[in-house]
């Protein structure tokens, strides 16, 4: 259900920001810190690692690349890559992070890995991935962490024996409704990259947009989430209520996972002004966002705030 | 508000004395630390008797400190067991220094007697010259020898050094005498200068690197090949802090071997200054 008001209409560049908010839902995060012998497997590791992880719905969790680190932001010395993983609990996260660490990074050549937050609840990373080694892993405490060192063929895989869980912010979203499908996919292009500058964020979903938007519910008892129908333009003349106008045919979701709630909030600023930035002629009405009412998720993140209220422009 | 307690040793003893039990946490009671008994041979004086006793208050969130000045080359026990707080030694201080320590920090100016460390679990201790036999290893019946925090000596250390050592860091800046690591269990040694015979015998696990000499090893230690770089970067950069030799490290991958396969063959020495 979407609470879109229309009292007072607010325009920036030509786009409507309709009057509405964005609920999103407190969940766990850690961050991981992939480090490689060049920036090619770092990637490799990192996209394998966070592949298959768009919602919590059906994948355990949500993960993608944070950023790309350079050697002197890592502590080997070596090219990385920052990921973000999310899960709706800490224990379920902790399955998370071990089989995605044990099949994606372990595997993966010249790879190392290491927690990228230092403070929180400790969950296992290489602590349990050591066994691996079959008594020939090698236990080494530096500077107060433990590491293990697991005999490989290619050498020796090092990881950190664990990570930290911290309180997270999961389901900040922007919905993009624009006239057509090229002018949609431009848009979404244009705010999740900008998005991708923001530290502390992930967008989970492919390219970091989600066509299929969903509502709480189905008709068949057995989905707990089905079509979000109020803003599919095929069925804008079928749907009991709809959310968008005539000359909307196309309409993306741009959704976001932070560390914080601040830190969503600055996602959502830094894509809703890139997108502001190209302007109505671009193809862009307007900038909505889903939300339930405001009576489940205790993060509202309303879109005129984070804009600064300021009328029309 | 903490408080630094002064302990003045009048003159040297003329036998050992134990001053087990002494540590900065008590730094607040000064006249019950004045009055505390200890053991001279086979009759028992007071702390005060040794010892000048007097106290300071320290501002703001300082730890509790307590402060030994003297020759106390027989005074043992110097911090034994300490768990938390400052302790300086303006001098040099006897056996067991240390020992079983828990937390906190000792510092000591001059140089300590034999097992010193031994059974270390946690904190740091700093050694401006030298330490006899046994540091960082076991008390005699014990089965483990250090099982944590760092002991960095900036001279030389005696034989047997981190003999049955299970855990921690060991920089030393000067020369070992025989028999260093020996039985080693785990942890990490550094050495800077020379280390005398039979280094590494009967290691079991555990690293020793070899920051400046490197020794010549004895056949139960053999030769692997294997990229190591990222664990020697871990290392090397945790190495750095200390100075000397150990912050002119190369970056490139050291030369290692494993042994003593006598005894499993799961410790390794590190090379970095071979090919």
């Amino acid at each position: 259900m979407s609470t879109t008001g229309q009292t007072t209409p607010m325009q920036r560049n030509g786009i409507h920001i309709d009057d509405t908010f964005a609920e999103a839902f407190p969940m766990k995060a850690t961050r991981l810190i992939i480090t490689a012998h060049n920036d090619t497997w770092a990637q490799h590791a990192a996209v394998a690692t966070t592949g298959f992880a768009t919602s919590v719905i059906a994948c355990g969790c949500e993960a993608a690349i944070e950023r790309p680190l350079s050697p002197d932001e890592t502590p080997d010395g070596r090219p990385g890559v920052a990921v973000l993983l999310f899960s709706m609990s800490g224990k379920e996260l902790a399955k998370q992070v071990e089989r995605r660490v044990g099949q994606c990074v372990l595997t993966c050549p010249t790879t190392a890995v290491y927690a990228g937050i230092k403070d929180g609840d400790p969950i296992a990373l290489a602590k349990n991935l050591r066994f691996f080694g079959d008594g020939w892993q090698i236990s080494k405490m530096i500077d107060g962490t433990r590491y293990w060192r697991v005999p490989t063929m290619d050498g020796e895989f090092v990881g950190e024996e664990t990570t930290f869980v911290v309180k997270a912010v999961g389901g900040g979203n922007l919905l993009i409704l624009a006239r057509d499908t090229e002018a949609a996919l431009a848009a979404a292009e244009a705010g999740v990259a900008a998005m991708r500058t923001v530290p502390g964020v992930i967008m989970p979903f492919p390219g970091g947009v989600v066509r299929s938007g969903s509502k709480v519910g189905s008709k068949y008892a057995s989905l707990s989430a089905s079509t979000n129908d109020a803003f599919c333009p095929a069925l804008t003349p079928l749907a009991r209520k709809t959310e968008l106008d005539p000359g909307v045919s196309c309409v993306m979701e741009i959704v976001i996972d932070g560390l914080t709630e601040a830190d969503v909030s600055a996602a959502m600023r830094a894509g809703m002004d890139a997108i502001i930035a190209r302007g109505a002629a671009a193809g862009v009405s307007r900038l909505s966002a889903g939300n339930y009412g405001g009576k489940l998720g205790p993060f509202h993140f309303h879109l005129r705030r984070i804009l600064g209220e300021e009328g029309a422009v | 508000m903490s408080t630094r307690l002064h302990l003045r040793l009048r003159e040297a003893p003329p036998l050992r004395v134990s001053l087990d039990g002494i540590v900065p946490e008590q730094a607040a009671d000064a006249a019950d630390v004045a009055h505390r008994a200890l053991w001279l041979g086979n009759q028992t004086i007071e702390l005060g008797e040794l010892f000048d006793v007097s106290t300071q208050t320290l501002e703001g969130d300082a730890v509790p400190e307590l402060v030994i000045e003297g020759d106390c080359r027989r005074i043992d026990g110097i911090g034994r067991g300490m768990n938390g707080g400052m302790l300086r030694i303006e001098g040099d201080a006897g056996d067991y220094l240390g020992a079983g320590m828990l937390a906190g920090v000792i510092v000591v100016s001059g140089s300590a007697g034999d097992l010193a460390a031994c059974e270390m679990q946690g904190g740091r201790i700093d050694i401006a010259r030298n330490l006899g036999d046994f540091a960082a290893s076991t008390l005699p019946g014990s089965m483990d020898g250090m099982r944590g925090g760092t002991l960095v000596v900036r001279g030389n250390v005696g034989a047997r050094c981190a003999d049955r050592m299970r855990r921690g860091m060991l920089i030393i800046h000067g020369d070992a005498g025989d028999f260093l690591a020996s039985r080693m269990v785990a942890g990490t040694v550094a050495l800077a200068g020379r280390a005398g015979a039979h280094c590494g015998y009967g290691m079991r696990r555990g690293t020793l690197v070899f920051a400046g000499n490197t020794p010549a090893a004895p056949p139960t230690f053999v030769a692997t090949h294997q990229d190591i770089v990222v664990f020697w970067t871990l290392l090397r950069r945790s190495l750095d802090y200390h100075g000397g030799r150990f912050a002119a490290l190369p970056g490139r991958a050291p030369r290692r071997l494993v042994g003593d396969l006598a005894a499993g063959g799961k410790g390794e020495w590190l090379l970095p200054h071979t090919d």
